[in-house]
């Protein structure tokens, strides 16, 4: 038997408040380097959009994705400034998934964020903000675009 | 066993700039999508999310003398991957507005009534055979503002995970005989009728209920059971 994947849909404008909240701090499971993500996400004309829902999911300092002691796994909101904020542990991999759902988006959007250059597009590396921030922003269209992956 | 997560076909996922959903415009990215080869981080999961998400009721209807108004439903919605096998344990969020079209949240500005006796926010496990049941009030339509008369036929967001990263899948459950369903945007916006209609439940009426089945299935196969 082979089924067809459900279409996907937009997440819409009311997503509950208390899903979106709560779930942004990955710390407090293994010992690790805590780092602070945040970051700004803009539409076509520059304009900050509010109530971004944004996942994540990344390896634990050893670069394992399966260990039971860690959920590497983490949601957060933007607030009307546009911003979102993680707190975690950095991950033994050089990059963090990264997952958007939004109203005006169909399906869900996927991008990737990286700490260091390597082979990465310039635009998915994380900005260094002092010794445990780092700066990430998503531009979902127009100038500056982040690059989506479309598996 | 190897999972496997093919991509998407267009003809039965949605995406892009929407004739009629103005702000897919401003939010759609204007560059193509990157193709990647999944590799562990797209293939790997989150397993036991209710560490970080806490369950909550699956009952949205409440008892007399605090019944939500509107007519009385029961959701059987059931989760598998492609293989058609049921996902046992995965998380299901579901949310939808009351019977008057008015959400629970600061950014609805429709004037519809607010209903004290309701709650619009479900998160539950599915059970061994991969099904959530939920009792519920069936919800209302509502308009789009600035949409020139768009008005959301009733519908409950779903959001579920799959065996993988990739397989995580946001959607809505429509209902059947809606005319409003013919009008949408967003279910129209699905180009392939059977999977349009696939996102339309199917009513079973029982005794003392409204039963709607639902069926999602989340993106993945063995890659073993795919020849
Ligand atoms: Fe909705």
């Amino acid at each position: 038997m082979r089924l067809v994947p459900t279409a996907e849909m937009t997440l819409g404008p009311f997503f509950p408040p208390e899903f979106a909240a709560g779930a942004n701090d990955l710390t407090g499971q293994v010992p690790g380097e805590v780092i602070e993500i945040t970051g700004r996400v803009t539409q076509l004309d520059g304009r900050a959009l509010d109530n971004v829902v944004i996942e994540i999911w990344q390896a634990d300092p050893q670069g394992r994705y399966d260990n039971p002691d860690f959920l590497g796994w983490g949601r957060a909101a933007t607030d009307a400034a546009g911003t979102y904020r993680f707190k975690t542990v950095k991950p033994g991999a050089p990059y963090i998934n990264f997952l958007i759902l939004y109203s005006g988006l169909m399906r869900q959007l996927q991008t990737r964020m990286y700490f260091d250059r390597g082979e990465a597009d310039e635009r998915l590396v994380a900005i260094r903000e002092g010794a445990s921030r780092c700066r990430f922003d998503i531009r979902l269209r127009g100038d500056g675009e982040t690059p989506f992956f479309g598996d | 066993m190897p999972y496997v997560v093919e991509p998407r076909d267009p003809l039965t996922q949605s995406e892009g700039v929407v004739a009629g959903y103005a702000q897919t415009a401003s939010r759609w990215p204007g560059q193509p999508l990157a193709r990647r080869a999944p590799g562990a981080a797209e293939l790997s999961g989150p397993a036991r999310l209710e560490r970080r998400l806490p369950l909550g009721r699956s009952d949205l209807a409440g008892r007399a003398p605090r019944r939500a108004i509107g007519q009385l439903i029961e959701i059987r919605a059931r989760v598998a991957d492609e293989d058609g096998t049921p996902l046992a344990g995965a998380m299901v969020e579901i949310w939808h507005c009351n019977a008057a079209g008015k959400y629970i949240h600061p950014n609805d500005a429709n004037d519809a009534p607010e209903d004290p006796n309701f709650y619009g926010a479900a998160r539950l496990l599915t059970g061994e055979s991969g099904a959530i049941t939920l009792r519920t009030v069936k919800p209302g339509a509502y308009p789009v503002p600035d949409s020139g008369g768009w008005w959301r036929p009733p519908h409950v967001h779903f959001s579920v995970w799959g065996r993988v990263w990739l397989s995580r899948l946001v959607t809505q459950m429509f209902f059947p005989g809606e005319p409003l369903n013919e009008h949408d945007a967003i279910l129209n916006a699905v180009r392939d009728p059977a999977a349009r209609s696939r996102c339309i439940a199917r009513l079973v009426p029982k005794d003392h209920i409204l039963v709607y089945e639902y069926q999602m299935v989340v993106r993945g196969r063995n890659a073993a059971l795919a020849m």
